[in-house]
């Protein structure tokens, strides 16, 4: 088990250094010019030049990458190119914080209602209430998030009155509750789906007949033997979910006024802000590796079976 | 098209951030003023609701969830408080209330004294003498010397500032040119007479030089402030302007406090608040959460109906001074022939575009300067919609009257999210296939790709703005049509226009210098390097009843101290 997961983490640094490589190239060859971007419309090609060659722009791309490393390693990912006088730990990290509660927010909202709804069809399957839930949440799903985001603040915020229009207060706050909603229930529909597809194959295995023959409590088995194992996908769903947890509620954010870290991202392509892009990049690189990683260190825990580091699964 | 249709819905969601990243990097001559329509976030909620009756708000709800005596707005984060490195209105707007210079623009749009009270210009006009005004304080109370503009000038002007305009603006002063190549180490033309005199010589006789002094790469900065922390000062900036900055917290909020010492008179608000992590606009103003919002053009039917709540808080803004066009690369067939680029000028029927597509926000353009502006010109001779003539125009090119003979054309433009071709750019192709048969191609890159062809001179034809940085001809015509200038985009070489912008440039008669910039203008025009469009219309803007003389200007002039909040 700790040899399986210090050789999963040996292979972060190689796989970081292969993403940075490539975002750090791309970003220096691809179109468009961070200095020109800056100059805006208003065109000086001495001025751009003598900017250039001062940020160091023009010097060989690999003395450039060499010297971005050097700094990474040091924990600085350098200043923003767009936003003068911040540098992108500063930027990212508060706002990734905030993105990443928000997203925390809407995934237990999802999983809980999710698992708990796929659960409860899948339970009563073929009867009214198995297509109804299942179609109540695929209502929820198709709804786009511009829809439902603007929906609810004008029930909530606007006829209502109960919930404030926009800001941001962190976890525990009233002001999460609306934007976690609007992100949380298209995932419903995923979760809920998969949990009720995953427990009706659960349901017919020989192992749940065995274990109502041997006469334990239905409780019992549904928390021990159905939910256990038809949790599987539903975990791997989680953590694809988990892996881009900082990086995607923009559009949410914008509705209600988060403070998060859509728009910057947004922004940082525009204006071909390097420094925050390849920080975004390695960051969210790291990201899903250790939620990979997190994921399969779950499945022993669900399914016994299961094990880890290359050996068979055995039945 | 669906796929297209989704991304229209999400391009009005995202509007704000595409409309941002446009003004950002337009650095000042952006087509998109990020004023208050900036802010609005565009958001589909009233399109769904309705004509939903909304709670109507009244002003004592205002009060109760905003701050006492303070005007709350959206905003987004500048790029920057450095004023010296300052390329971007949405920059500019916040420093021109912390900061300030030697002179600014008052409310009716004259330069006026700031931090110089008086100045005299010598008879060769070429020496401006700056006295500066004895209550001037910076926002720490110490008085500003002729010391401190000196150096705030050798600072701007130091290569290692990195500022992108600073010769647009400060290289007409003897001397920039040689401290930016590093040549020199001061500057020659600016000289220090005593505590509160200031001297500066310019090359020629320009007239805009003092237009040019308002923008903030002239401002005066405290070396002291800037020294302590050369990256980061401008957190925590000593200015001099009608306010202070007393709170920012990137993509939260900032907080500009008055300044009861400013020079010119104290503000009337105790602050402003701006919130910077987005929200609904709109939603937030018929909460009483802001004062001000933009509207998109999907409200604003719905508002301009005398029955709605907030009907009566619409507020029109003046046009800026900017200017939308087509231009066209004169060295590229079939454009090489200026008959071809007049044929396209007369097949488009500009009112019916801007009536029926652009809903009359914009208004049709005959001419380069706006309405309003410095030398606009009402007896320009230009294209009215003549489709006959521009088939006899065409076939008298040297393309003939055989369309087969006419290369492709391919008109680009700036795109933000997705592919998506404005309307009016549509209804333009379409005009020229009807009414000269002839088939363009439409091609759309993202904004910074775009600036670089731009800058390259890669397009055959584009499309894009210009909007006003200071009120002088010089501002559109010299820098955009000169065939020297590096924004002469168009490759448009005529030396006769080329003399005559010579000779504007020192002309001290003002009267003679407009009449030669309207003779530009109409030269320009009638060799036709350009498809001039619209004009900036009346933009409409909420504004709560109890926010008083909240200008609406057409440029960006310190406009906050102004303001006050009244229920009467």
């Amino acid at each position: 088990m700790g040899a399986y997961v210090a050789r999963r983490l040996a292979w972060l640094p190689v796989i970081l250094l292969m993403v940075s490589f490539i975002t750090f190239v791309l970003g220096r060859y691809g179109p468009g010019d961070p200095v020109e971007a800056l100059a805006g419309q208003y065109y000086d090609p001495a001025v751009v030049e003598r900017i250039r060659e001062q940020r160091g722009l023009n010097d060989n791309i690999f003395v450039q990458y060499g010297r971005y490393l050097g700094n990474v390693f040091q924990g600085d990912f350098g200043d923003s190119f767009k936003y003068q006088g911040r540098s992108v730990n500063e930027l990212l990290l508060k706002k990734m914080w905030v993105s990443a509660q928000l997203n925390i927010a809407a995934l237990v909202i999802s999983v809980a209602l999710g698992v708990s709804i796929g659960l409860f069809a899948a339970l009563k399957q073929g009867t009214p209430w198995d297509t109804g839930s299942v179609a109540a949440t695929l209502v929820g799903q198709s709804v786009p998030i511009f829809l439902t985001a603007p929906g609810l603040l004008l029930i909530f915020a606007l006829w209502l009155d109960i919930l404030p229009t926009h800001g941001w207060g962190g976890f525990f706050d009233t002001r999460i509750i609306l934007p976690a909603v609007a992100m949380g229930v298209p995932g419903i529909a995923i979760v809920a789906r998969l949990t009720r597809s995953s427990t009706l194959d659960v349901l017919g295995q020989d192992y749940v007949r065995t274990a109502r023959a041997k006469g334990l409590g239905e409780g019992t088995v549904r928390r021990r033997h159905i939910l256990r194992n038809a949790m599987i996908p539903v975990v791997t769903t989680i953590g694809f979910s988990l892996a881009g947890i900082a990086f995607t509620s923009f559009i949410v954010e914008i509705f209600f006024g988060i403070p998060g870290v859509g728009s910057l991202l947004i922004e940082s392509f525009f204006a071909r802000d390097y420094p925050v892009i390849n920080a975004v990049t390695l960051i969210g690189t790291t990201m899903f590796v250790l939620a990979m990683l997190i994921v399969d260190l779950i499945y022993p825990v669900l399914d016994p079976r299961i094990r880890l580091g290359g050996g068979s699964i055995a039945e | 098209m669906k796929s297209c249709m989704n991304w229209k819905i999400l391009l009005a969601v995202l509007g704000t951030v595409a409309l941002i990243a446009l003004t950002v990097a337009c650095g000042g001559s952006s087509t998109e003023p990020p004023d208050e329509g900036e802010t609005a976030q565009e958001s589909p909620t009233e399109a769904a609701s309705g004509t939903e009756e909304a709670p109507t708000p009244s002003v004592a709800d205002v009060r109760s969830k905003t701050p006492e005596n303070t005007l709350v707005r959206l905003y987004v984060d500048p790029p920057t408080l450095d004023p010296h490195l300052t390329t971007d209105a949405v920059s500019a707007q916040i420093i021109i209330e912390v900061f300030g210079g030697l002179v600014t623009i008052d409310r009716d749009l004259n330069i006026v004294p700031d931090l110089a009270e008086r100045w005299d210009i010598s008879p060769d006009r070429r020496v401006y003498t700056f006295h500066l005004d004895p209550d001037a304080v910076f926002h720490d109370g110490r008085r500003v010397t002729a010391h401190d503009v000196q150096w705030s000038l050798e600072r701007a002007t130091n290569p290692l500032t990195e500022s992108p305009v600073v010769d647009q603006y400060l290289g007409d002063i003897v001397g920039v040119e040689e401290k930016l190549n590093g040549d020199a180490q001061t500057i020659s033309g600016v000289r220090v007479i005593d505590d509160r005199t200031i001297e500066i010589t310019i090359d020629a006789p320009k007239a805009y030089f003092l237009a040019k002094m308002t923008y903030p790469t002239g401002f005066v900065l405290d070396r002291e402030n800037v020294e302590a922390d050369p990256r980061r000062w401008f957190r925590e900036p000593n200015g001099t302007g009608p306010f202070k900055l007393s709170r920012y917290d990137v993509g939260e909020l900032m907080v500009l406090t008055r300044n009861d010492d400013y020079h010119l008179g104290a503000p009337r608000l105790d602050a402003v608040e701006m919130i910077l992590s987005g929200g609904s606009s709109m939603l937030m103003y018929q909460g009483d959460e802001i004062h001000i919002s933009g509207i998109s053009l999907a409200d604003l039917d719905r508002l301009l109906d005398p029955s709605d709540p907030l009907n009566s808080d619409l507020r029109r803004a003046q046009p800026t001074f900017s200017v939308q066009y087509i231009g066209m690369n004169v060295n590229e067939p079939p454009l090489d022939d200026p008959k071809v680029r007049q044929a396209l000028n007369l097949a488009i029927d500009k009112q019916e575009i801007a009536t029926i597509v652009l809903g009359d926000l914009v208004v049709p353009a005959q001419g380069i300067l706006p309405p309003g502006f410095p030398g606009f010109n009402n007896n320009l001779m230009s294209y009215d919609f003549d489709p006959d003539e521009a088939k006899r125009l065409l076939e008298e090119s040297k393309y003939g009257d055989d369309l087969a003979n006419i290369p492709p054309i391919t008109m680009t433009t700036a795109g933000s999210f997705g592919a998506n071709v404005s309307l009016d750019m549509e209804v333009v192709l379409q005009m020229w296939e009807r009414n000269l048969g002839i088939t363009a191609e439409f091609q759309q890159t993202e904004y910074a790709t775009f600036l670089k062809d731009l800058h390259k001179r890669r397009f055959q034809m584009f499309e894009i703005g210009w909007i006003a940085d200071y009120p002088d001809p010089q501002n559109f015509l010299d820098i955009l049509f000169h065939s020297e200038s590096s924004n002469n985009h168009t490759h448009y070489s005529n030396s006769e226009v080329d003399a005559l912008l010579e000779q504007a440039r020192t002309e001290t008669n003002e009267a003679e210098r407009i009449r030669i910039y309207q003779q530009v203008e109409q030269l320009i025009i009638d060799d036709a390097p350009w498809i001039p469009l619209w004009y900036s219309g009346e933009q409409y803007v909420l504004i709560k009843p109890n926010v008083k003389d909240y200008l609406l200007p057409p440029l960006y002039i310190p406009r906050l101290r102004y303001v006050y909040l009244s229920d009467e």
